[in-house]
């Protein structure tokens, strides 16, 4: 009997994982712990390990396809051994032949996502207990990745995903307007017929419009999306964009990325204020961290370790800043938890520094590089990118003088670092100093707080970054 | 009123007709038979005849013709099928009238179809006033829509001596009472080719002149040299020559090397194209925009003027009867509120020369200009048992497919060969809906029959 290797589940709240590579080819012969391909999640990227030792019979998801966990996307096994009973459905072979049996298979897989939902459910239960009434703490803290209102049931977003369809465009008749099947099916009437190679590729993922340009509508490969190059190149030329064009598609990273700030910047009240703070002591204090002895094992300190611990220690003094907008309520946090941007290849993620408030500076400059380095590198944990109270984005490294940082939603407040200026000082006793300062742009949602403790904040946190060697007296 | 302009079908403007159609070719005349069917109160203006160019002087009556050329042609063939004949001879008045009978009997169901449905029809020129008036001799008629399917008229280049008696376009040389001796047909495309078939099979000394380097310029490079190569044997082909005078009974050009030469011919076809009709209808001064080439319209055949719609030659997008219909059928369909385009890229088309042509979606030039990467296999006709044993061993026929190597899915289906006309609309099917070279292989087809090898063309892919 061959053995199945799965898209293994990579924290709860991933729900595919593209196949950036495999890394094996069918007939190759592998031993167990073999990595057998190299997956993404919209966070992170890891290896997939052979379950066992033996041949591969079959792999059955080409590179780039995106694969729902717990799908078996290869076999394991003898020569010979027939491993057509365990090539899944949704498979890019067989992917027109969608039988009523496998129809069946979908469903209780579905099943078993609802019911693996309902633990999530009955954890968040467990957590927000204190709080009277059953709320959704962790799917605040870690929002769904590309449904900002997450009130799409589990069949209705598969569905939807099977048949190409934008769920933020159907109107959910279930409980609380949550999105359930029977809307993504009223959605898919009416939509035309697909030609078979269509039906191929919109199966690998692609939005389908809901009429095509073929004949009674049907829906052709020209009309989906990501079109073919001579299509696009005529499309283009009409538009009068002559050369060549380059077509990427959006997912992964990108679809979270542009799904958050369309939401936050839709549903927030975000605005932004900009101040500088004297900077000499942060540039003194990291000349000497430079200079003192390696096993003090302070070498590494930069400004930025300086701005996030001087942001921190300020938070926890503005609890109205340290908090989420959850619309019906705000929740403040004791603890900081501090998102930091980091620029990664795949684009922009934020890991979290769990209870940052309570970490020296040396822990925490230790830890935004861990974690900075797993980003760049893709080996984060997925749920190492969710949970923030407050998030630091810094951009002063490009020459940046002041920016507005867009809010990751629920949390209140962003803090935008920017590049050091000298700025003209007059002195006491008449005479102009130039002082190096840091900018910093602060975002705040006016729906949770107002702009004066906002202000007040910044003041405060210019004050501690001014006089940074006081704040390490603790 | 903005209502009107918004909802066009189904409520009424209150004129006396829904649908005006100014020419009853096969673009208007169809469409009118669907929006009577449909209910609607059309008026359908012609001046000539019902059925215009396509049956009176284009289509039909030359189909009619190489009928009976085909039948002289096969006759002749027959011992070597085991049949023997007295002595073969054309009576051209005989097919003169057969043609003509045919003609009628077509028009005459194209007036019962018009009745049939409620169409009022009008005999008449047109003058087109302002979208939703036209005029046509004293009256003026008022519509709701107005549909323009006013067609085409034969090209005459200014070439002196193109105005003499025996320099003939298509619709003169169809009404000849004697057979010429020799014939110089000028412009080696569709028009031209059927009528060096016709006469060529009847024993006339036939010379094409053609400026391009090959004949029938849409027609897949490979095929149209055996095609040619084909005709050769009976017409003479001056490929990349340009026609510089007609004086008297001879025909000056430029051959290709630039050698002055000359052809002496007793019937000149000039069949150099056609130009859409354009003049003499109001069109400038109603603000109709159009150029040259033919009246500008959209996927839904509608011009810049609202509610004023054109289909068929007088778009210059398709000068196929078969198109115009289509385009028809859009109009109509647009104007009744439902959705449709005319798109072009399986519309097929067919010569009805001996032997025949047909084609449908793109030549492998034409996929490469796309930017496929393109994929092609051809099979002689002589594969199919029922070609071989009805056309002999020479028996000359192909077909060509194309396919985009990335998808598989196919592009064109290319075609020489006795009777490969009725076989290309299967092209037309596989093409419309996007069918790949797999999803083909699956398609039976019935033995034994020319179009098998349609199929296993598929399978050498």
């Amino acid at each position: 009997m061959a053995t199945e290797v799965l898209m293994p589940r990579q924290g709860q709240s991933v729900e595919s994982c593209i196949i950036i590579g495999w890394k094996v080819n069918e007939g190759d012969t592998v031993t167990e712990g073999q990595a057998l391909c190299e997956v993404e999640t919209d966070k992170a990227t890891f290896e997939v390990e052979s379950p066992a030792s033996g041949t591969v019979l079959g792999i059955f998801y080409p590179d780039d396809a995106d694969v729902e966990v717990l799908k078996v996307i290869a076999a394991i096994g003898e020569p010979g051994e027939d491993v057509s009973a365990l090539r899944p459905e949704t498979s890019s072979e067989d992917s027109e032949q969608k039988t009523e049996d496998s129809e069946q298979k979908t469903e209780d897989s579905e099943q078993k996502t609802e019911d693996s939902g309902q633990n999530t459910a009955d954890r968040e239960q467990t957590l927000d207990q204190e709080e009277g009434r059953p709320s959704s703490l962790s799917s605040v803290v870690s929002p769904p990745s590309s449904d900002p209102s997450g009130k799409v049931s589990p069949r209705a977003k598969n569905l939807a995903a099977k048949k190409g369809v934008n769920i933020s465009s159907v109107v959910g008749s279930g409980p609380e307007g949550r999105v359930i099947e029977r809307d993504v099916q009223a959605a898919l009437e009416g939509r035309a017929e697909l030609s078979p190679p269509a039906k191929s590729k919109a199966a690998a993922g692609t939005a389908v419009p809901q009429a095509g340009s073929g004949i009674g509508g049907r829906i052709l490969l020209d009309d989906l999306a990501d079109v073919a190059p001579q299509d696009v190149a005529s499309a283009v030329a009409a538009l009068d964009f002559p050369g060549s064009v380059n077509e990427i598609p959006v997912r992964g990273v990108r679809k979270v990325i542009s799904g958050r700030m369309l939401d936050s910047l839709q549903n927030t009240a975000q605005l932004t204020m900009n101040t500088s703070a004297d900077a000499r002591t942060m540039l003194d204090f990291r000349a000497k961290c430079k200079a003192a002895p390696e096993e003090r094992a302070v070498g590494g300190i930069t400004i930025n370790d300086i701005v996030l611990f001087a942001t921190v220690q300020t938070l926890v003094q503005f609890p109205e800043l340290n908090a989420h907008w959850l619309g019906d309520k705000i929740k403040q946090f004791e603890d900081v938890h501090l998102g930091i941007a980091v620029d990664t290849p795949r684009g922009l993620m934020v890991p979290v520094i769990r209870f940052a408030n309570r970490l020296t500076l040396r822990q925490l400059s230790a830890e935004a590089k861990r974690l900075a380095m797993a980003a760049i590198e893709g080996t984060i944990e997925p749920d190492a990118l969710t949970g923030g109270t407050f998030t630091v984005t810094n951009l002063g490294a490009m020459g940046i003088e002041s920016f507005t940082p867009v809010l990751n939603k629920p949390e209140v407040g962003i803090l935008g670092v920017c590049n050091i200026q000298p700025k003209p000082v007059m002195q006491q006793g008449g005479g102009t100093e130039f002082v190096p300062h840091l900018g910093l742009s602060l975002t705040f949602d006016h729906c949770a707080t107002d702009g004066a403790p906002a202000a007040r904040f910044l003041a405060a946190l210019r004050q501690n970054l001014a006089a940074f060697d006081i704040l390490l007296v603790k | 009123m903005a209502t009107e302009v918004l909802i066009p079908s189904e409520k009424s403007g209150g004129a006396e007709f829904d649908i005006i159609i100014i020419g009853a070719g096969p673009g208007g005349y169809v469409m009118a038979e669907r929006a009577g069917h449909l209910g609607k109160k059309v008026l359908l203006i012609e001046k000539e005849y019902l059925g215009g160019v396509c049956l009176n002087w284009g289509c039909i009556p030359t189909k009619t013709l190489l009928n009976s050329a085909k039948h002289y042609v096969h006759a002749k063939e027959a011992p070597d099928f085991g049949v023997t004949t007295g002595e073969v001879t054309f009576d051209l008045s005989k097919a003169m009238s057969w043609k003509q009978e045919v003609i009628e009997t077509l028009r005459g169901g194209i007036g019962f179809m018009m009745k049939k449905n409620k169409v009022t029809v009008v005999n008449g020129t047109a003058k087109f006033l302002a979208a939703r008036k036209v005029q046509v001799g004293e009256k003026v008629y008022e519509g709701d829509n107005v549909v323009i399917a006013t067609g085409s008229s034969p090209f005459v280049p200014p070439i002196p001596g193109a105005d003499q008696i025996h320099v003939m376009t298509s619709t003169d040389i169809l009404s000849i009472d004697t057979m010429p001796e020799s014939l110089v047909v000028i412009g080696g495309g569709v028009i031209g080719i059927e009528f060096a078939s016709f006469f060529s099979s009847l024993g006339v000394k036939v010379d094409v002149i053609e400026m391009l380097d090959e004949i029938i310029p849409f027609m897949d490079r490979g095929q149209a040299k055996e095609f040619r190569k084909t005709l050769q044997k009976d017409v003479t082909f001056n490929l990349g020559c340009k026609v510089t005078a007609i004086d008297g009974h001879t025909v000056r050009y430029t051959a290709k090397d630039g050698e002055e030469k000359s052809i002496e011919a007793d019937v000149v076809l000039m069949s150099v194209g056609r130009s859409p009709n354009l003049a003499d209808m109001g069109f400038g001064e109603a603000g109709l925009d159009f150029d040259r080439r033919g009246i500008k319209v959209d996927e839904q055949m509608r011009t810049n003027l609202p509610n004023v719609y054109a289909i068929g030659d007088v778009t210059g997008l398709s000068q196929l009867a078969h198109s115009a219909t289509r385009m028809g059928e859009v109009a109509l369909n647009t104007i009744c509120g439902r959705r449709d385009r005319f798109r072009m890229n399986a519309i097929p088309w067919a010569v009805y020369s001996m032997p025949e042509v047909a084609g449908c979606g793109l030549t492998e030039e034409q996929a490469e200009a796309a930017g496929h990467r393109i994929e092609s296999a051809q099979l002689p006709l002589t594969m199919s048992g029922r070609f071989l044993a009805e056309n002999g061993k020479k028996g000359p026929g192909s077909i060509k497919v194309i396919k985009d190597a990335d998808t598989d899915v196919l592009l064109g289906v290319h075609m020489v060969g006795a009777g490969v006309a009725e076989m290309i609309y299967g092209a037309a099917v596989m093409i419309e809906a996007e069918l790949r070279i797999k999803d083909i292989q699956e398609i039976v087809f019935p033995h034994p029959t020319v179009g098998e090898v349609m199929r296993d063309v598929m399978f050498s892919l």
